[in-house]
Formats: structure tokens, C-alpha cells, sequence
């Protein structure tokens, strides 16, 4: 178990890593450098060269990503190329703003998505099944954007119950987050609870139909008996990893969501930082999203081994 | 008797309104154009002007035709040949931190935009001002490197604001002006908060508190508005519009103004080193149509001239589409079966590859065949405008003497078709240093007209802004930003 989960943090060490290079590559084949998108059309002669040199893009790309990684592995993010600030401490009030946000729609979702993809499952092609499964389906087509538009048009527009649009700067106290950041967790609980319960319904289902659940029922178990006591346990255990992947996806910052409530989050962070090409910023936050998700799906995993003693022993023998 | 008691009723109003004490806040958005590099010195790259436009005043101002009026100078003259200029302060004016704004604070300021080092891009504007010297303690002696009769237009610059002596090390932070508000906190990328300056020098503004947020998404800015979340958005599109027209919560200004888009033809390379050639893509252009199609109507028809309809030195010419004259000048320059052109188009202006579609049609009757390519708006400036044959490009306003010489003169920095005519030149020389007003309008309007003989700029339309405010705004005064007197502005 416990050379698993070692070797479980070495890769997840190196995906990280894979994945500040790839940033960094990435960036730098973007035309344009933080100087020209900063001076836009003034980007010429020695105005240019003065901004290349204060910031040190002269230097060579593997000489500035040696510099950078060397000082990241060390806990220093360095400073954003064009506000000259920490990023440590940009990022925090961000990271802060995008776990507020995920943690509202986990809070709502999570156990809302268990709670209708259980029922779906256990009235299957009834009517309460269907209205739940095309609700999800279309929650989960329309893209973001959109419903997060009609969501405004109606809640904020037409009735002003809500604010729209997120006016509180990033270093705000949270409570001043209130309620700007109800149509947006609305938004993303819509989403994440169509995902959830579509896996958790299928998952019921299928273990209505195994062979130890029909079992049960010809031996004359009481029917909520067998959906407590043997459906529930074995048919949730599956989606351990959904919902990981779900967390995950919520923690990186999600970008279209914070982008059209102009909420002030990792997301959108990341989106401002690619436009001005202010690649410290953006290898951070990248870093930060990548190791939130080997995290989480190194949790989910242990969590899934612990859940189930098959899984357990297997790993045990091998371990 | 009912009319009696409407102007008895109308009277109280005005007088209500003239003792009022600044009250409600006042709320709009910015796009947050400089990300976190956004700073109060108004002379820096990284200037939020939607903020130091309310907190710094300048020189000079523009009133609401366009025209120079007294701001922090209450008069101006200029010796015979306009090489130098003296202008009178006004006096009795503080700083937001209680000093006393005088003579030596314009020295300050002026001599920063100038100072090399400062790199500041304001400085190109003012780039013929070779000396800055305090006569007295209220007056300014500005002496020239050759002679400009239109001085103190260009001393209306945005960002040509006054900041006190000494100051430069903190002004990105503190932005102490004379403006009608003060700097109560800065965030650009969140809310800055502004609030009234009683002592301003005309009179103390209507609201007690302004808020400029940063929302950098269009859209959203568009949703705020709607909620009602903030008062005033000033990039309103033809499509947006519909949603605020016939709704009694909104009200929407219609400002013409000196913005443009354009496609530029480089005319250093073959075939555009013609000028029949040069001439005969711009006579296929439908300017009307282009107007409606792409900009839904919210433009005005422009003749390649960059000089705004509201600017005084503006040229009423007539360039109706010629497809005949087109393919008759084509024919004379050796392209009597037409000819093939690579445009280059970005999204980094959401209007120019509709622009360069239509063009492509009206430009296809006359056999000419545009093949659009699409190029990256990232590194636009710098991978694609003024290093392709075949581009787009965009400029904001500019007062007439500035976007001639700033985009057309041999030698300018910006020269973005590589357009080179000394007799073009020798017209600008010329105006800058007439004295008569109607003598230099009359050399700038030749100057335009000259253009559209000879340009590599297409320049179809100039812009009208649509301004939404909510209906609790009075009193903003229907021109752009750079006019606006935010002093006045009122809410319910």
C-alpha cells in the first residue's frame, strides 16, 4: 500500500513537470511575447528592447525555463512579468475565489446528483425518470455559456432577484462574494450534477440486474432491504472516480463560467495571463492545476481500494 | 396658468439642482486593457483612462464641438510665425493632497512626457515642444522646433494631465490630479472607487461617488449594464442594441466620432505602387453599403480620409463606387483581366473580416479578386500590419493635424501604407504653420483630397459609438469620452 502510494507521487511528480514544459513550449510558440502584447503597436525599436530587457526575454527559452523551474521547485513562483508582483500572493486570492466557487457546487451537487440518479435508477422509465434524465441531457448539452446567459436574462434581468455580474475584486473578503456567487455556483451545479447523476443512474441499474441483487430478491429480502443494505454500497463505488474527476475539473478554474460572470478566479486568471503572455503567471497556475489533479485522483483511488476489500487485497499481494 | 407653473416648477428643479449637494454613485466599466500593468499615470503605457480622465485635468480641453477651451490654462497666444506660445493658469487651484497647482507643476509634467527615459507614448504628440519654462507664476512659455498654429489643439491629448511637481514616483498609485474626483482606493482589475472633489475649480460634481470596475469580457459588461449593476457602457454594438432600444430603463447616445477601420494597400510594393491601381481598389468600395452591412447602419461615410466628421478640419468629399472607372484605370495600369490580392484579416477587430467580406464582393464586380486570409490576432501589431502587402487596421480619433502627420507623413513612425508624397508633405508643413484659421482649413481639406487621389487606405466609414445608460444617469453630456464634462453628470 504504501510503496503504491509512493510510486503513485513519483508519476504524479513527473506529469507535472510534463506538463510545465509543455506549458512553457506551449507559450513560447504563441507569437508575440509579453512586450508586444503589452505595447500592442508601440511594440517597436527601443521601447521594445527596453521592455525585452527589464524582464530578461533576451535570455534563451531553455535558460529562462532552467531559471524558472529551479526557483519553482524551491516554493518561488517569482514575480508576474507585467505588474511586477508576487505571484504567490496574485494567486492565492484567486485559487481562494475558484475554492469558494467549487466547493458551493460541490456542496449543492454532489449530494443532489446522488440523490436524483438514485432515484431515476430505482424508477427507471417512470415518469420521475424521465423528466431527471432529459433535464440532465440538456444541462449537459447546452454549453455553459449559454445557460449561464439565461440564467442571467431571468434571474438578473427579468426578475433582479440576483446580481449577474461579479463586481468584488479578487482580494475581497469572502462574504462580500455574497450573492454575486449564486448564479454562477447555479451554473456549475447544473453541470456537474447532470454528469454525477447520469453515471450514478447507470451504475444503480446495472446492479439492479446483478446476480446477488436478484438473489436477494428470490430469497424474499424486503426490496428497500436489498437497495440499502446491497445496491447502494456496490453501486457507488464507481462513481468515487467521476466525482474525483468532477473536483478536479471545478479546482482548475473554470475557465468559460468565470469568464462570463466576471468572476475573479484561477480560470480566469489563467485567460487574462495567456493574453498579456505573462508566462510566470501562467505556468503557476498550470502547475497548481496540474497537481490538484494528481491529487484528486490519487485520493479517489485510495479512497475507491479502501471502499472495496477486492481491490484491497489485490493491491496488497502486489504491494 | 399650467405654463407658468411648469416654468415655476422647471425653475425650482434648476435651482435644487444648482445648490445640490454630490449625491448617489455613478457606476461604469472598463476592459481592463492593460491587465495588471494598469496604472493612474496618465503619461504610462499601462494609463486607465476611464480613471485619470476624472481625476487629472489638462491644459486644455476640448469643448463640446471639438474646439480648444480653457481647462487648467484660461488663455493662450502665440507670436507671429507660431514657434512660441504663452499660456496664462488659471489660479486658486489645489491638488486633491491640498497643494497649490502653479506653474511649476505644468514644467514638471510637461518635461516628464518629454524626457526620453520616460518612454512615455504621449510623447509623439507633443514631440515639437523643445522647451518648457515658467515666465511667472501663472504662465507658461512653450517654445517649438518649427512652427504650429494649432498647438493648443493638441494639448487637449487624454493623457497630457497635470500632476504636481515631483510626483511621478507615486502618481501610478495615487493619482492626485484637479480633477472633479479624487482616488479614494485604485484596483483595475476590481472596483476603483472615486469620490466628488468639492474644491473643483468649476463647480462641484453632481455625483458623490464613481466606481470604475474592470470587466473584461464584452459580454458581461453588456450584462451589468442590463442588471442595472453598473450605469454606463460605451462600446454598445448594433446587435446590443436592440436589447436596450424601447426599454424605458435604458437610454442610448448616438456619438459620431473620429474612430475608423480601414484595409491598407502598401504602396512601396508592386501592384500597389501604382496609383491607378491604389486608386481603383478604393472606387470599388460601396461606403454606404459597408456602413450597413457592417456596422449596422452606426457609421458615417467616409472618403479615405482619417479626420473625423466632427473635427473642424474635416473635408466633405463625394466618392461614390465606380466599378466602370475601376476597370478603366486597371486597364491602363497593365490589368485589363483584373487582379488577385492576399488580404490579411484577424478577429483582433470583431469587425474587419466582415468588412473584408464585403469587400471581396463589391471589389469581385470589378474583377478584382480578394483571397481573405486569416491571420492570428495574437501578434497582429507586430507579425502582420505593416510587414503584409494586404492588411487591416484601426485607429481611434485624433484631431486632424495628428492622424494626418501620425499615419501619412514620409517620415512617420506609423506610416502603415509606406506612403511617401512630399508634395502631401509639403501641405502639412504648410498648415501647421498658418496662422489664419480658414487658410488652414483649406490647406487640410486639400490635404484629404489629395488622399483620395492617392492613398493606399481604404478608409470606408467612421464609427458611431453607441453609449447605454441606465435611466438614472442625467446630464452626461452626448460626445466622447475625451469632451465629456464628468463633473455634471447626475443619478437619481
Amino acid at each position: 500500500m504504501l510503496a503504491m502510494l509512493l510510486r503513485r507521487l513519483g508519476l504524479g511528480a513527473i506529469t507535472v513537470w510534463l506538463v510545465s514544459i509543455i506549458i512553457f513550449v506551449g507559450v513560447e510558440m504563441l507569437p508575440g511575447d509579453t512586450c508586444t502584447a503589452f505595447l500592442e503597436r508601440e511594440a517597436q525599436g527601443k521601447l521594445l528592447e527596453n521592455c525585452r530587457e527589464d524582464l530578461g526575454l533576451n535570455r534563451s527559452a531553455l535558460v529562462r525555463y532552467a531559471d524558472w523551474a529551479g526557483s519553482a521547485v524551491r516554493g518561488d513562483l517569482g514575480v508576474s512579468a507585467n505588474g511586477q508582483k508576487q505571484i504567490s500572493e496574485l494567486v492565492g486570492y484567486r485559487l481562494r475565489n475558484t475554492l469558494l466557487l467549487a466547493s458551493g457546487a460541490m456542496l449543492v451537487g454532489i449530494p443532489l446528483a446522488l440523490f436524483l440518479g438514485v432515484v431515476a435508477a430505482l424508477w427507471r422509465d417512470k415518469l420521475v425518470d424521465i423528466v431527471v434524465s432529459t433535464t440532465a441531457i440538456f444541462a449537459m448539452t447546452i454549453p455553459e455559456f449559454v445557460s449561464a446567459t439565461l440564467l442571467i436574462l431571468v434571474f438578473s434581468v427579468w426578475l433582479g432577484w440576483v446580481p449577474g455580474i461579479v463586481l468584488t475584486s479578487a482580494d475581497a473578503p469572502l462574504i462580500e462574494f455574497f450573492p454575486e456567487v449564486l448564479l454562477p455556483i447555479a451554473v456549475l451545479t447544473l453541470v456537474m450534477t447532470a454528469h454525477i447523476l447520469r453515471t450514478v443512474r447507470s451504475s444503480v441499474i446495472e446492479t439492479l440486474a446483478s446476480d446477488y441483487a436478484q438473489m436477494a430478491t428470490l430469497k424474499g429480502v424486503p426490496y428497500w432491504q436489498i437497495v440499502f443494505r446491497h445496491i447502494l454500497p456496490n453501486a457507488l463505488l464507481p462513481t468515487i472516480n467521476v466525482v474525483a474527476l468532477t473536483i478536479a475539473w471545478l479546482l482548475g478554474g473554470v475557465v468559460v463560467i468565470e469568464t462570463v460572470f466576471n468572476y475573479p478566479g484561477l480560470g480566469r486568471m489563467m485567460i487574462d495571463s495567456i493574453s498579456d503572455r505573462d508566462l510566470p503567471v501562467t505556468q503557476a497556475i498550470a502547475l497548481i492545476i496540474a497537481s490538484v489533479y494528481v491529487v484528486v485522483n490519487l485520493a479517489a483511488d485510495i479512497l475507491t481500494m479502501l471502499a472495496n476489500p477486492r481491490l484491497r487485497t489485490v493491491h496488497m499481494r502486489k504491494g | 396658468m399650467k405654463n407658468i407653473l411648469g416654468v415655476a416648477s422647471s425653475l425650482a428643479i434648476m435651482a435644487s439642482m444648482a445648490i445640490a449637494e454630490p449625491s448617489g454613485t455613478f457606476r461604469q466599466a472598463h476592459e481592463v486593457g492593460s491587465g495588471a500593468a494598469s496604472s493612474l499615470d496618465p503619461i504610462s503605457k499601462g494609463r486607465v483612462f476611464q480613471v485619470t480622465e476624472k481625476i487629472m485635468s489638462r491644459l486644455v480641453r476640448p469643448d463640446m464641438e471639438g474646439r480648444p477651451s480653457p481647462d487648467l490654462a484660461i488663455s493662450w497666444s502665440a507670436n507671429d510665425d507660431a514657434t512660441v506660445w504663452t499660456l496664462k493658469l488659471r489660479s486658486g487651484v489645489t491638488f486633491h493632497d491640498g497643494s497649490t497647482f502653479g506653474a511649476e507643476d505644468v514644467v514638471y509634467s510637461l518635461e516628464r512626457v518629454l524626457d526620453p527615459e520616460m518612454d512615455s507614448p504621449a510623447r509623439s504628440a507633443i514631440a515639437m515642444v523643445s522647451a518648457v519654462e515658467a515666465t511667472a507664476a501663472d504662465t507658461i512659455q512653450l517654445t517649438l522646433t518649427s512652427s504650429f498654429a494649432d498647438l493648443p489643439l493638441l494639448l487637449m491629448d487624454y493623457r497630457l494631465r497635470m500632476i504636481p511637481e515631483g510626483s511621478g514616483d507615486t502618481i501610478a498609485t495615487t493619482g492626485i490630479g484637479t480633477g472633479p474626483f479624487m482616488v479614494e482606493s485604485f484596483d483595475a482589475e476590481g472596483t476603483t472607487k472615486l469620490v466628488a472633489n468639492e474644491n473643483y475649480f468649476d463647480g462641484a460634481p453632481g455625483v458623490a461617488a464613481m466606481e470604475i470596475i474592470g470587466i473584461t469580457d464584452g459580454q458581461a459588461r453588456l450584462q451589468a449594464l442590463l442588471g442595472g449593476q453598473i450605469d454606463m457602457e460605451r462600446g454598445i454594438t448594433a446587435q446590443q442594441r436592440v436589447m436596450l432600444d424601447g426599454s424605458d430603463n435604458f437610454n442610448i447616445q448616438v456619438i459620431p466620432t473620429g474612430n475608423w477601420r480601414g484595409l491598407i494597400f502598401r504602396t512601396d510594393v508592386a501592384p500597389f505602387d501604382d496609383v491607378r491601381v491604389r486608386k481603383a481598389l478604393r472606387m470599388v468600395a460601396d461606403r454606404q453599403e459597408m456602413v450597413d452591412l457592417v456596422m449596422g447602419g452606426g457609421g458615417v461615410v467616409a472618403c479615405d480620409s482619417p479626420v473625423g466628421p466632427t473635427d473642424q478640419y474635416h473635408a466633405e468629399l463625394e466618392c461614390p463606387q465606380d466599378i466602370e472607372g475601376a476597370k478603366m484605370l486597371l486597364a491602363e495600369a497593365g490589368f485589363p483581366d483584373g487582379i488577385d490580392i492576399d488580404l490579411h484579416v484577424a478577429t483582433l477587430e470583431p469587425t474587419w473580416p466582415v468588412l473584408a467580406e464585403v469587400y471581396q464582393n463589391q471589389a469581385a464586380e470589378a474583377g478584382i479578386r480578394i483571397n481573405i486570409i486569416q491571420v492570428p490576432s495574437d501578434g497582429y501589431w507586430n507579425e502582420v500590419w505593416m510587414q503584409k502587402d494586404a492588411v487591416t487596421t484601426r485607429w481611434n480619433e485624433r484631431p486632424a493635424d495628428q492622424a494626418l502627420n501620425e499615419i501619412y507623413l514620409s517620415t512617420a513612425k506609423w506610416n502603415e501604407s509606406y506612403y511617401k508624397d512630399a508634395a502631401f508633405d509639403v501641405i502639412l508643413s504648410q498648415a501647421r504653420s498658418e496662422l489664419d484659421f480658414e487658410a488652414r482649413r483649406a490647406l487640410y481639406v486639400q490635404a484629404q483630397a489629395h488622399l483620395l487621389e492617392t492613398a493606399g487606405t481604404l478608409i470606408p466609414y467612421h464609427v458611431t459609438r453607441l453609449v447605454g445608460t441606465t435611466s438614472r444617469v442625467d446630464n452626461l453630456d452626448a460626445v466622447e469620452n475625451n469632451s465629456v464634462r464628468w463633473h455634471l453628470v447626475t443619478v437619481d
